[in-house]
């Protein structure tokens, strides 16, 4: 075995946690602009929809074109990967976090307004902790997902662009995607499967600490859950020891916030002005970060608007109609697979969460299978089942393909959010529920899925927008196999197959005109369903006010 | 007051909720108590106090079978069960109650499992709603109510399961004493009211002033690992409050079983 894939897949892993970081620290930032300032929100939102929903690969050219002509060099294709990894694990995160902030119980917001908490106590001491568990379960996805699209990220071509920078015309960074491009080019399969193996080992162990993390993270920083129950010396320990750590933590807390308090009004440390300023200051800081994002969406709107010709947006105008057939196909299609999703999470989701043994032995392996590249094996199933599908299924089976390749790119975001949610129910109601044997269909219709709702939604979200890159590639995947289908892969009534076969014939104005109709569906989207379901979560479905509030 | 002894026959004579020898031991091998027997008679109020970390809480799980015991078993009317059962009810600390739902949803949702028709689901509901002094508040979320109201949803929740033994872990130490003090005053007769199915009740609490005003008899659980050290019989006439005479001394008897550490 090459010694150079152990090095490579650690770059890639470094890669990819460094990212997470950086999305994560953003995430809080933008967070709290957001539930602190509606209009941010309004904006906020929808354009991490917009741009969770939009697939990487529909990003490649301008970003590497970009990145590739801006930063002179190996540098601007260092970028430029670091850009689409980010693309991969950011809008998850963000979201997740998000989420977390909206969902901070109301009782706990007005502490830190009574005493007064700046900004930094605030997000130290209640914002950033209660986001905790969300994290955890996001980077699970989020981890998924970056490996999932790594063979796209690390090596690419961009035409004039990238051959002006990469002798060879295509563009490439050190790490586990790069090299299994390069064997696979080179015929090198007994390499390419070392990769593959690498790969694995490296996400069951990452996998195995996450887990690890995420069950503390709950414990810790969830409510008094079951999670807490189970960690460190045993089941009951913690879960009976936790009314008297928290006790003593809200003494200790309180004393501290108290002897602040006081302190502020004895006007030695705290100083109202101080506070505001810094208020102030977060929230121009979040309108600047904003301004620049829409200033660069403008800008490109703008430039693309000009540069189409009347004739061409009158064409474009006169197919709106049926482009909106087509979004609505393909919004069907992410309908069907959102709805597996979140059925298999709900049953399998449920069963794991309740049932740790099982867990231990398969959240890994399910893990494990989401973050394998669906893509490096997926020709192999194609080759295998084509000959019977085609068969038994005529007229369907290239909808089989799409919905498979698109629940592989996303049902692990609903599963892990919906799983976490349910670890994160209170022993208090789980209880409840076994004291008075209330029935399995009861309790999963009035308590679990209620009380796992914000997580659900977080995670049906990002289901939902990630849906769109799986079945990007399934739309249109002309050399999927030629020994077996000339063809390859390809529907005929889809808005993604619309946008990958203009891109492949070089007409990018319709991929375009279509990606901006697509753009402002997916921004309707995200005020209807994501802010509005949300809000609906914030006020009623907080399930840490059904015992904390007394 | 009197020491009872622990195997006296009390009430009606009938042991209702009996624990024989109950030992409870976290993973790591630590005991938390171990052979503890106790019951419950006919018409009951027993009270389990001790000093933290003596194992109450978990105790009176143990009870429920909502923990299972390291060793010992747990009988019911006599007959020995494994398993949690509606038949005995416990009412949170932490005063659980599910924000989704409206107080007469919270209600109705221990009756889901009984195949009754919804009507009478929530007759049922309103019946003990109306008991805790919540009708009218019915269609009120928790959210919306105080937290001793709070806690009666919970309570009426419990009753609404018709059990035989309610199970009070620290049910008053999240609310205000004003309201403590109302709910205490009502408790007695309420879990006793002949309107309900229940026969006897177990009470945890760190407030002696509390268990002197509404149990029939004290557990005391002292030591590591805890055991029953002492097990009192409170016969003060009722309705009892502290300017009752005796009420104070039975309180400090009360403080000084639980300050004496148990002989080893």
């Amino acid at each position: 075995m090459d010694p150079a894939i152990i090095l490579a897949t650690l770059a890639t892993l470094a890669r990819i946690f460094v990212l997470i970081g950086v999305s994560i620290v953003t995430g809080w930032l933008l967070a709290y602009a957001a539930i602190t300032n509606r209009r941010f929100e309004d904006v906020y939102v929808p354009l991490v929809n917009i741009f969770e929903s939009i697939p990487v690969i529909g990003f490649l050219p301008l970003v590497l074109v970009t990145f590739v002509l801006a930063i002179p060099g190996q540098l601007g294709v260092e970028f430029a990967v670091d850009f689409l990894v980010f693309d991969a694990v950011a809008w998850n995160v963000w979201i997740g976090v998000y989420q977390a902030f909206k969902t901070v119980p109301e009782h706990l917001l007005e502490v830190s307004d009574n005493y007064r908490f700046s900004f930094t106590r605030k997000m130290r001491t209640l914002f950033i902790p209660h986001s905790i568990p969300r994290i955890t379960s996001n980077i699970f996805s989020s981890f998924a997902d970056a490996f999932f699209y790594i063979s796209v990220s690390e090596v690419f071509t961009a035409g004039v662009a990238t051959a002006k920078v990469c002798p060879s015309g295509t563009c490439s960074t050190f790490g586990i995607g790069t090299l299994i491009t390069k064997y696979t080019e080179a015929g090198d399969y007994t390499d390419v499967y070392y990769c593959l193996v690498s790969i694995a080992v490296a996400v069951t162990v990452v996998t195995l600490l996450l887990s690890s993390m995420s069950r503390r993270a709950v414990a810790k920083y969830g409510v008094d859950t079951p999670g807490a129950v189970r960690r460190n010396a045993g089941r009951w320990r913690g879960r009976l020891a936790t009314p008297w750590r928290a006790f003593r933590a809200q003494t200790g807390v309180v004393g501290g916030y108290y002897s602040k308090a006081f302190q502020a009004r004895m006007g030695s440390t705290f100083d109202t002005e101080v506070h505001k300023t810094r208020a102030a200051a977060t929230r121009y800081a979040a309108l600047a970060v904003l301004a620049v994002v829409l200033g660069f969406l403008v800008y490109s709107a703008v430039e693309v608007v000009i540069s189409v010709p009347t004739s061409t947006w009158r064409t474009f105008l006169t197919e709106t109609p049926q482009l909106l057939e087509f979004v609505g196909a393909d919004y069907l299609r992410v309908s069907v697979i959102a709805l597996a999703a979140l059925g298999l999470a709900v049953f399998v989701g449920y069963y794991l969460a309740a049932h740790q043994r099982a867990g231990n032995t398969l959240l890994p392996a399910i893990q494990i299978f989401a973050a394998f590249p669906a893509p490096t094996y997926f020709p192999l199933v194609f080759i295998a089942t084509l000959p019977f599908l085609e068969h038994a299924l005529p007229f369907l089976y290239t909808e089989v393909y799409v919905f498979i390749l698109g629940f592989l790119s996303c049902f692990y975001y609903v599963f892990f959010d919906f799983w976490i949610g349910v670890q994160a129910v209170p022993s208090e109601f789980n209880e409840v529920v076994r004291n008075y044997e209330i029935p399995f269909w009861t309790k999963m219709r009035r308590v679990v899925f209620p009380a796992s709702l914000p997580y659900v939604i977080t995670g049906l979200s990002s289901t939902i927008n990630s849906a769109w890159a799986g079945i990007a590639i399934g739309e249109f995947w002309p050399g999927i196999a030629p020994s077996v289908s000339g063809s390859g892969l390809q529907v005929k009534n889809g808005m993604m197959y619309y946008i990958s076969s203009n891109m492949a014939a070089g007409r990018i104005a319709p991929a375009a005109y279509v990606s901006l109709l697509f753009a402002a569906v997916v921004a309707i989207y995200g005020i209807v369903f994501t802010r509005n379901l949300m809000d609906l979560a914030r006020k009623k479905y907080v399930v840490e006010e059904g015992i904390f509030a007394a | 007051m009197q020491r009872a002894s622990p195997s006296a026959q009390v009430g009606g004579g009938t042991r209702i909720l009996e624990g024989q020898d109950l030992s409870f031991k976290y993973p790591d091998g630590r005991t938390i108590f171990k052979d503890v027997s106790l019951f419950t008679g006919r018409d009951e109020l027993v009270a389990i106090v001790g000093p933290t970390g003596t194992g109450k809480s978990t105790l009176l799980r143990v009870l429920a079978q909502l923990v299972p015991p390291t060793s010992g078993k747990v009988f019911l009317n006599g007959v020995q069960f494994t398993k949690p059962s509606s038949k005995i009810s416990l009412v949170h600390q932490s005063i659980a109650t599910f924000p989704w739902m409206t107080a007469l949803e919270n209600v109705k949702l221990v009756l889901m499992g009984s195949g009754m028709p919804d009507g009478e689901m929530t007759a049922a509901g309103m019946r003990v709603l109306g008991m805790v002094g919540l009708r009218g508040f019915e269609s009120h979320y928790p959210k919306e109510m105080s937290g001793g109201m709070r806690q009666r949803v919970a309570i009426a929740r419990a009753l609404a399961a018709e059990p035989l033994v309610l199970l009070l872990d620290e049910p008053f130490v999240h609310l205000d004493e004003l309201t403590a003090n109302d709910i205490r005053k009502e408790i007695y007769e309420l879990v006793f009211n002949p309107e309900t199915s229940l026969k006897s009740a177990v009470l945890v609490s760190h407030n002696l002033h509390e268990v002197v005003q509404l149990a029939d008899r004290v557990y005391v659980l002292n030591g590591s690992p805890a055991t029953i050290t002492d097990c009192v019989r409170i016969d003060l006439p009722r309705p009892r409050t502290e300017r009752n005479p005796g009420f104070l001394d039975v309180v400090d008897a009360l403080y000084g079983k639980l300050e004496k550490q148990p002989e080893r």
